[in-house]
Parts: C-alpha cells; structure tokens; sequence
C-alpha cells in the first residue's frame, strides 16, 4: 500500500494496470465473447458473417473514433452524424460512374472537407465560448441541411474498385474480410498511437482532462480544439465513404445522422471515454461501436424481437456504467 | 549581458472585474540573488507572479528581462524568456502519467529524474498516473519540470506550503544551487523563518503597491511583519465581551482531536453557545479543510465532532448537519444562493426539508422570511434575481436563510471576502447580535484585523494545527500574523 501511494517504481502494480488497460480490454473481451456466442448460435459461422459485421460496423466504429477524439479533449460533437450524411452524399455525387483514381481523388478532398469544416466548428466554439453542446447542436442541422441538398434523393454511386476497398469485394457482398478490418485497424491504432505518444496528441488528452493546468504548462489549448474537431471530422466523412462503399450509393437523410450521433455518443461511453474529458481510448470506443452494432443480430439470433432487444441496447450502457461506478467507489473507499 | 537587473518589473495594475488585485507593483531582482515577494493575504503577490508567468496580462505596467521588455501574453512566451514558475496548484494533468506530462511540454525525462535524484525522489514512477500521486509528490516533479527548462528566473509560490520539513530543505538545497549557477530564485511564502534564512532581499506588497524591499537579516521577523501591515495598528477596541460569562455557557460544539488527510493534524477546541469563536489562519493551513468536515462535507479520518448535550455530528453530508443545527455561511456566496431565483424564495431553501410541507410554506414560516428580511435591512427592491444583489446583501441572504430556518451552530467561512466595508459591518453586528441571542458562532476571516471587532476569542492554525490561542482582546493583528507564520511556536 504504501508503495503504491508514494508511487514508486519497481514491482508491476496490477491494479494500476488494470485501472489504465482494464475498460479497453474489458469491451474487447465482451466483444469476443459476444461474437463466439452469435457464432455458436448460427449454423454456419465463417468467412462470409466475419465480413459483414466488419464492413458493416465500420461507420459507426469511425463515429466512435471521432466523438472519442473529441470527447477526449474535452468536447463532445452532435453533428458528426451529419458530417457522414454529407462525406456520404457529395462523394457519390462525385463519384458516381467514375474510375478508382478520380474516387479516390475525390474520397481525401472529402476526408479534407469533412476536416477543414469540423475544424472550423472547433475555432467557433473555443472564440465564442459557447458551449460545445449547444454549437454543434446548431451544426447538426446546418451540415444534415447541406447534405440533403447535394442529394435531395437517394442516388448517386461509386466506382467498384472503391467499394472493394472497404468491403472486400465490388460488390459489397463476399467473404474476404480482410480489406475491412485493415481499413478499421489502421486508421484506429494509428490515432490512437497518435494520441498517446505524441506531444500533440498528448495536449488532446490534456486539455480534456485539465484545461487550466494544461494551459500553465505551455499547451495552446486553442489548437488542442481545433485538431480534435477536424480529426473527427476527418473520421466522420470517412465514415461517410464506408457507408457509400457498402451500399454503392449515396442517401441523406436526417434520421441517419441524428441516429449516427446518439450511436456515437453511446459507444464511446460504453467504450470507457468519460464525457468530462481526459479519460478513455479510441481503441475502447471503436470495439464499443462493434458491440452496439452485433448487438442487433446478437439478439434477433436469441428470437428476442427488435423493440425489446432496443430496451437492451440501452440497459447495458447503464448496466456497465453503474458497475463501473460501483469499482470506482470501492477504489475511492478502499483508499 | 548588459548591467541590467535579470528581471525587472514596472508598476503593474491589474483589475479582475471591479475587484482591484494590483495597483502599482514594482519588483525588481538581481542575478544570482534569492529574492522574497511578500504581503498579507489579498496583497496581490500570487497575481503578480502570475503576471510574470503569462497567465493574466497586466492592464498596465512592463516586465523586462535583462533589461529587454517581454510582452508575457502567454505561459510559453514566459518560458521562453528563462520566466520559470511553479505555480500553487502543480500544473500537471491528472489523467496523463509523469512521463506523458513531461512529453507534453517536450521536456527531457532524463534531467527531471537527475532533479527528482536530488531531491531524494528518485524511485518515482514515471508510468504513475498523476491522480494517483500524493500532492507534495507533484510539487517536486513541478519544481524539477521547470528546472529541467534551465529558467534564469526560478518562481516559487508557495512551494513549501504542502512540504515536509525535510522536503523544504531538499527544495532549498536545489534553491542555493541555482542560486550559485547566477540565476535568480523568487519565492512566495507565508513562512517567515524561510525567509531569514533563505533570502537575500524581499519586497513586500501591500494593498497591490510595492511598499517597502529590505534585507530580511537586517530588519528581522518582526520588521517584515510591521512592513507588511503598514501603519501601526491602533489599540484594540472593547469587545465587552466577558469571557468569564462564557465559561458558564453550554457547549455547543466541542471538537476531539480531528484528522484529515494532509490537512487537519489533530484538531481540538470548544465552542460555547453565545460565542463568536475566530480562526486566523494563513492561506491553506488546512482551515478550509477543517470547515468542511464540521460542515458535512466532508467525514474525518479520526476524532469527534460533538454537538450540545453529547450529541455526536456524525454527519454523512450537509443535510445531516444542517437537520442537526449546524450551517455553513460559505465565501463564495453564489455556491450556497439560487442565484437565478427570488430573494425570497432563496430564504426558504432550507425550509424545503421539511416533508410534511408539501404545499407551500406555512404560515409561521411565513412570518419566519418576513422577519428575516426585516432583521438583516436586506434591500429587496432589485429582488426578483438573487444574483443582482451586491456581494454584501448576497450575504446576508445566505445568512438569512439559516435565520429563517433556525440553528444553534453558525460556520462562517470569509463572509465578508470582496465586501465593502459598510455591509461588512453589518454582518459582523448581526454574527454578535446572533451570538447575543446564544448561537454559537465559529468565524473564520482571510481579515485578521477585523477578528478582534467580533469574536470572542481567537484560535489559530497553522499546518493543520491549533498553535495558539487568545482572548481576543490580546488579538491585535501583529499578534495574530505573528502567530499565524508559526512564529511563536519557533517553527521554520
């Protein structure tokens, strides 16, 4: 005990580790445990379902990533929802009957868009001192608005190589799951390395989990704002692109976004990111979004019908959350 | 480098709102000297060192470093100028370990370990999280952080405050050190004796004006308390109060040896009903720490809390305490109003707890507001918000609500913090008129002239303890600063 409090160095302290490491690991291990389980439950379970949860959880896994950078400095995004509608829309105005070169082209200056606008979003709020919430509120509608009119009806399309990119095959249906879960593993271990171990990323961390002693200690707290915001946004518009490449064509609509949003909000803190900021991982928040996508055909697989299996979607962010708060209370105590 | 002073500053004013913080500050420190800033507590040295450190910009005045004018806009641009400040509260991030700390200021970890080596610190881990670090722990990796930017103007506020003795002087040792290497040391401390032995020159602030820089050595302890004091303090007047009279009194409130983690060593007094009972102390000797756990807010690690007839506290949160007698009247008085609702409506808070009334207030209780309205001559006319009232009337709704709802111990932490003088009177006549009528009063004020216009007796801590006490008639201000720096107990 007493080596601990001073905090010295030496023996490995497991329950150290365990407070640091133990949400990330612990939504993975639910993860893992809840796709053994739907795996036991099919007939069949091979290359073709591995596939489709992987490219078809990859919107809500860069939502994830993007509200987790943001919250994690210490702000929290309504519009990034709106900001896939839009990457998703005005890439497959652009894309549509165009060879992979032009798509991809057109998928960084969409990725470019998605950072520079949430950027923006990010200096506006840090000028103007209003709070995050109520600005990106405003953002929601603004960006659904604009999505809605670069494609007013479902439309539009991409380049076939393109949706090989996320989804393994140019179809979109196929059993090499591969390209997907290399297109949700490096953008997520890159940015969370990132994060961690650079100065800048480190001042995302710092500026969400003190903002005063950050800025004493010579962090620009301005900057801090506006990398987080154009990093979600970056991540935001590719999710966009991975819903164009999955589907093959482009649709806005506001339910999307506004379902998008919540969904991301849910995963993060299902994911271990505390909303006050500073505390949390991309890594926890991207296999939260896996776990909330599963869920669904987790559920149907059990016979339990869509309307009760929402009421357990939501039960088990609040069931993980007291029992996180119930650990930390104990720790609190025990000290 | 040219003759000038490593650092020199030049008639600094600083206003936050109405409240003036600085006046006209100069200071002014040579190469290779350990240089006291000292004052009374509200002088304005914590904010001029945060002038200097580029955390609030100056409304008037320069700061110039070998004889270069700096404008400090920000922290960075201060570390840039060889400006190296440890501040009151580290300036670490909680949620990082030591190590990504010091990678966010692109710092070297190697020389932060050689500093911490020194200062007997060597075997902290750097994989630690910082929240899980005890405070003076951070003080000395914040200190051997700003050594590893090799500042040629080292700043101290208040650094030994959350030390241990031999803590301190591993800290003076790295102080002589960077002395000797021609930089400069600048310390903020309320510890009067590390200043005799420590420093080769001070300059003391009073009212936000530099008033006197002197050579500790040569005026001694007692010329710096005089210097920060000003003019002489004019006999006490006669508080009346007979002593004698109390002793017979009940007990309302009677603490037994109270701990608290790093604050509170060991506290014990008692309190008598009809009794204004006042702390001095100087900024964090665990006072506020002590008034929380008497408050509620907070359970001891040790000792009693016993209330008249025997009754423990036992208070698991304000409620308990208050459902017991025993109300905070706090500083900062937007943190106990509504600021946003009506004055009235503010005086019966504390009548809410009572279930059975479930619509609306009865009649009695009523009267109850009415009367203290009447009582406190609280200007009710700007009155739909309480928050538009002027800090003194905000006040003295914070007291009236506890006369509405009725107690037996008042806990009064700096009431009269940012008040004019006019309504400072004021409440110190009500806490007497209060206590006349047998409540019991404990007062603490960051003023301690004005203790001896109150209470009737004074105690004061230091460190987490009681060191003194003295009827209040002994309680001149030179008496209590005096005490409050340790002095009398010969501590360093």
């Amino acid at each position: 005990m007493t080596t601990e409090r001073l905090g010295v160095a030496g023996d490995f302290d497991w329950r150290t580790a365990l407070r640091r490491y133990g949400w990330t690991t612990g939504v993975w291990l639910l993860l893992i445990a809840l796709l053994a389980f739907y795996a036991s439950t099919l007939p069949s379970f091979g290359s073709f379902q591995i596939a489709s949860i992987a490219k078809n959880s990859l919107p809500l896994v860069y939502l994830a990533i993007a509200q987790a950078i943001i919250v994690i400095a210490g702000g929290i995004d309504l519009a990034v929802g709106s900001m896939l509608i839009l990457s998703n829309a005005v890439a497959a105005q652009l894309m549509d009957g165009q060879s992979l070169g032009v798509s991809l082209l057109v998928a960084v200056l969409v990725i470019a868009m998605g950072a520079v606008l949430n950027g923006s979003v990010g200096w506006i709020i840090w000028v103007s001192k209003v709070p995050d919430i109520v600005v990106t509120l405003a953002t929601l509608f603004i960006i659904a608005g604009l999505a809605l009119l670069v494609l007013p009806s479902p439309g539009g399309g991409t380049s076939d190589m393109f949706r090989a990119i996320f989804t393994g095959s140019t179809t979109g249906i196929g059993t090499n799951f591969w390209p997907a879960l290399v297109m949700m593993f490096l953008p997520m271990l890159v940015v969370a390395h990132w994060l961690k171990h650079s100065q800048n990323g480190l001042s995302l961390y710092a500026t969400g989990s003190d903002p005063t002693a950050a800025y004493l200690s010579g962090v620009s707290t301005m900057k801090a704002k506006i990398v987080s915001y154009a990093l979600g946004g970056a991540f935001a518009a590719l999710g966009g692109l991975a819903s164009l490449a999955i589907t093959g064509s482009g649709e806005s609509r506001f339910a999307t976004a506004s379902n998008f949003t919540l969904r991301s909000v849910a995963a993060i803190v299902l994911g271990g990111v505390a909303l006050t900021g500073g505390i949390g991982s991309v890594v926890g928040a991207a296999a939260a979004g896996i776990v909330l996508f599963i869920l669904s055909p987790v559920l149907s697989s059990l016979g339990v019908d869509p309307n009760t299996a929402q009421v357990i979607q939501g039960s088990l962010i609040v069931v993980v959350m007291m029992v996180a708060g119930i650990i930390e209370l104990r720790r609190e105590r025990a000290e | 480098m040219n003759d000038a002073p490593l650092l020199q500053v030049e008639g600094i004013a600083k206003s936050f709102g109405t409240v003036v913080a600085l006046r006209s500050a100069s200071l002014e420190v040579a190469s290779g000297e350990i240089h006291a800033l000292l004052g009374a507590n509200g002088a304005g040295k914590s904010t001029l060192v945060k002038i200097m450190s580029g955390v609030h910009r100056p409304d008037a005045g320069t700061v110039k470093v070998h004889g270069e004018t700096h404008y400090v806009r920000d922290p960075r641009v201060a570390a840039e100028a060889g400006l190296g400040t440890v501040f009151q509260d580290p300036a670490l991030i909680p949620d990082l370990t030591v190590h990504e700390n010091l990678r966010l200021t692109d710092i070297d970890a190697d020389d932060v370990r050689g500093w911490l080596e020194q200062m007997e610190l060597g075997d902290v881990d750097f994989e630690a999280q910082i929240r899980d670090l005890p405070l003076p722990t951070l003080r000395l990796i914040d200190l051997a952080r700003v050594l590893a930017r090799k500042p040629s103007m080292l700043m101290l506020d208040e650094i030994t405050a959350a030390l241990t003795a031999d803590q301190a002087e591993q800290v003076f040792a790295v102080m002589e050190q960077w002395k000797e290497r021609g930089n400069s040391v600048l310390i903020i401390t309320h510890r009067l004796g590390e200043v005799m032995r420590m420093c080769d020159r001070a300059t003391v602030l009073r009212d936000g004006r530099d008033v006197e820089v002197c050579v500790p050595r040569d005026v001694g302890e007692s010329g710096l308390v005089q210097a920060m004091l000003g003019e002489a303090v004019e006999a006490i007047p006669d508080t009346t109060t007979a002593l004698e009279r109390l002793s017979e009194a009940p007990v309302a409130l009677e603490v037994v040896d109270l701990r608290s983690t790093d604050q509170v060593h060991g506290v014990s007094f008692t309190l008598r009903a009809g009794e204004v009972l006042g702390v001095a102390a100087l900024e964090d000797q665990g006072q506020e720490r002590l008034f929380e756990l008497l408050s509620g807010d907070r359970r001891p690690d040790q000792g009693q809390i016993i209330l008249a007839d025997g009754v423990p506290l036992d208070a698991r949160s304000p409620f308990d305490a208050v459902s017991k007698g025993v109300v905070l009247v706090p500083s900062d008085r937007l943190q106990a109003l509504l600021p946003k609702r009506p004055i009235r409506e503010n005086l019966t808070t504390p009548l809410y707890n009572r279930l059975r009334k479930w619509f609306g207030l009865a009649a009695d209780e009523r009267e109850r507001v009415e009367n203290a309205v009447d009582r406190l001559s609280i200007d009710t006319r700007a009155g739909n918000q309480a928050g538009r009232l002027s800090g003194g009337n905000q006040q003295k709704v914070v007291v009236g609500r506890w006369l509405a709802s009725g107690f037996r111990v008042l806990l009064c932490f700096d009431p009269t913090r940012g008040i004019d003088v006019g309504t400072k009177q004021q409440i110190y006549e009500l806490l007497r008129e209060l206590a006349d009528d047998g409540a019991a009063v404990l007062l603490y004020t960051s003023e301690l002239a004005e203790i001896p216009l109150v209470c009737d007796r004074v105690v004061v801590m230091y460190s987490g303890e009681l060191v003194d006490e003295m009827p209040a008639s002994d309680a001149s201000e030179q008496a209590l600063l005096s005490a409050a720096h340790g002095i009398s107990e010969g501590a360093a």
